[in-house]
């Protein structure tokens, strides 16, 4: 109990809860542009974090995270649009809603549907968190060789349509995380003579590049001239009926049970917990053919599903260095730039800022009940008046601005740009982008803890199987590589 | 699956992969295992995908770029910006690229352009020059002018 008081007084002082509240206003903003995701601003934010003190950097990520997954909503309701993929859902019911002239409300469920998964899911990492990183204690290199290979593999198999492509992502990544100085021999690898490599690559520099690129170029190919009218915005307020809160609370508790279980598992999005929770509520609900017409149930099983992903998707990345999505893997970045070794050594080394973070993924989003409203809503909603075509640019300058600043460097830019277009046809060609930044982050604890267990066994490779954890996560990986190979092959049998 | 894109994917991730197995070959000990395993994997995975890609009797077409023409405009005036940052200075190729890259995507309205481009570059200098104190490639034209920038 101690660790979470000493966290909340950290928390509560001005710098984080200043970033906590700018961040979440952020993120709504952020998700109410389609376009934009949250994935993108936590890559443009990074490189702004280096000086910044980990609690605020990491209050920054938090609000940006709980605030856009509700942001998403806004166009989701409003236009049909979904703001982010997480709030695809949303736009079921949400839309004819809006239709029906009942937008605010239907904005009012998702922001009190949001808050609620939210808090459900951070309270989730709160309790499971720290029980998970009590069984790491127990952990050798050979250990922790395992789990880097196992979250690489658990990443690369479930994210996107190919395990193949994924898992060869995942090596591309802990290849990239070779170059540069070996750090147990002091060789130099992959460096072909230039200095500017003896470092490694930047890994914020490639992961504003990977992921902040190909979004821009997509709204590019849009060319968006227009933007929205101010009627297409217009929102009239519709009372909640008596009792229709209370009806809602089922769903709430079902959508924050089934968010916060995809958000563990590694691979699953706030997109794939949306679709299951609204499933759940249509088959739990007495009026399934109501859903798809303007049900608020809708509504709020989708938005407190995607929100209560957020929190949980932590869970694997702070106790194991397993990110459960790709925001998660960004978080693991924020540490990384700080000098803190994700993993499971992190709750031991560094419980204040742990503690700290899960307390501002439960402050972020209590604060989208108070920062989320119908007013905030309109606000936020205006800034889709703004022409596409001039997001373009912005971004682009962000970009650049974010990168040039780590290290004052131009060649950087070059990086960026190279690691943008790259990631844009790897994107169209389905390999994923996650397991490359995976690949970079656990690349050089793969190898540490590899050569480590080699020394102490004296070359014995054996030993990385011998010991009952690192035999047992070593079959978990066979199986999380083989399970979806070997279900790919028999369909592919039975279509035959 | 789009048959001839998997084949050149698998074909440069083969090719990747076994040139940087090559080069780990002379790396000494323990420093060159390391990366020549996984430049051998790669290439193997990377097999892996041009065979399957080969032998598949599917081939659904998935288009590369979807809109050409303003991906290659982006594309292009991103990369001269990234080009032109440091010789003309961070704050004149921006405010080049805030008026350039709307117009060429096909946005006629200049002065609400300039609006939105003057408000944003401010705000950048207020966030990055003024607030953070970050060094930003100097300004040209400055020069002209005698200043340290």
């Amino acid at each position: 109990m101690d660790f979470y008081t000493n966290a909340l007084a950290q928390v509560l002082s001005f710098g984080p809860l200043l970033a906590m509240i700018g961040a979440t206003l952020l993120g709504v903003f952020i998700g109410a542009l389609p376009g934009l995701n949250p994935v993108m601003a936590i890559a443009l934010l990074l490189p702004l974090t280096y000086s910044m003190d980990p609690l605020v950097a990491l209050a920054m990520v938090a609000g940006i995270y709980n605030g856009s997954m509700y942001g998403g909503a806004i166009p989701a309701i409003l236009l049909r649009i979904p703001g982010t993929p997480a709030s695809i859902a949303t736009t079921f019911d949400g839309f004819p809603m809006a239709d029906r002239g009942e937008a605010a409300k239907a904005l009012k469920i998702a922001c009190w549907s949001s808050a609620l998964g939210g808090i459900a899911s951070a309270v989730a990492l709160m309790t499971v968190g720290p029980l998970l990183a009590r069984v790491t204690l127990f952990f050798g290199p050979a250990e922790y060789f395992w789990i880097a290979i196992f979250g690489m593999a658990s990443v690369g198999v479930m994210v996107g349509s190919d395990p193949i492509k994924g898992i060869m992502a995942a090596m591309l990544g802990l290849l990239i995380g070779t170059v540069g100085i070996d750090n147990l021999s002091g060789q130099a690898r992959f460096t072909f003579g230039q200095t500017w490599l003896l470092g490694g690559l930047d890994l914020i520099v490639v992961l504003v590049g990977l992921y902040a690129l190909p979004p821009v170029l997509q709204l590019a190919e849009k060319a968006d001239l227009k933007g929205l009218t101010a009627a297409q915005l217009k929102l009239t307020n519709v009372p909640f009926k008596p009792g229709e809160v209370r009806g809602l609370i089922p769903t709430w508790l079902r959508a924050s049970g089934i968010g916060i279980g995809v958000g563990i598992l590694p691979g699953a999005g706030g997109n794939i917990a949306a679709f299951l929770s609204y499933n759940a509520a249509k088959n739990a609900s007495d009026d399934p053919s109501s859903f798809g017409k303007g049900n608020p149930q809708g509504v709020a099983a989708a938005e407190c599903g995607n929100n209560a992903d957020n929190a949980a998707s932590m869970i694997p990345a702070l106790s194991l260095g397993i990110p459960g999505n790709v925001v998660a893997a960004l978080v693991l970045s924020a540490l990384t730039i700080h000098g803190l070794q994700p993993g499971p050594q992190l709750f031991h080394q560094n419980p204040l800022l742990v503690g700290g973070f899960m307390m501002e993924m439960l402050l972020t989003s209590v604060l989208i009940f108070a920062l989320g409203g119908a007013v905030a809503t309109r606000i936020f909603a205006q800034f889709q008046r703004l022409p596409g075509v001039l997001l373009v640019p912005s971004i682009l300058i962000l970009m650049c601005v974010g990168v040039y600043v780590i290290n004052g460097r131009p060649v950087d830019l070059w990086v960026m740009l190279a690691a943008g277009f790259a990631g844009y046809f790897l994107e169209k060609v389905n390999v994923p982008l996650a397991p490359i930044i995976l690949g970079m982050i656990l690349g050089p604890m793969a190898e540490q803890s590899v050569r480590r267990a080699l020394l102490i066994s004296r070359g014995d490779a054996s030993e990385l199987l011998t010991r009952p954890i690192s035999a047992g996560l070593a079959i978990a990986t066979v199986l999380v590589i083989a399970w979806p190979i070997a279900k790919a092959m028999r369909r592919r049998r039975a279509a035959r | 699956m789009e048959k001839r894109q998997d084949i050149v994917l698998g074909l440069l991730f083969a090719g990747l992969g076994i040139a940087a197995a090559v080069m780990a070959t002379d790396y000494t000990g323990a420093s060159g295992t390391y990366p020549k395993v996984l430049g051998l994997i790669l290439a193997l995975l990377g097999g892996a995908v041009t065979v399957r890609a080969v032998r598949s009797g599917r081939n659904e077409a998935r288009e590369l770029i979807d809109v050409p023409a303003q991906m290659i405009t982006a594309a292009v005036i991103a990369t001269i910006y990234v080009a032109l940052v440091v010789p003309i200075g961070f704050y004149t190729a921006s405010l080049l690229l805030m008026l350039a890259l709307p117009v060429a995507l096909g946005f006629r309205q200049l002065l609400y352009a300039l609006t939105v481009a003057l408000v944003f570059m401010a705000l950048i200098y207020l966030v990055f020059s003024v607030l953070l104190e970050k060094p930003l490639p100097r300004e040209a034209f400055l020069s002209f002018f005698g200043s340290g920038g």
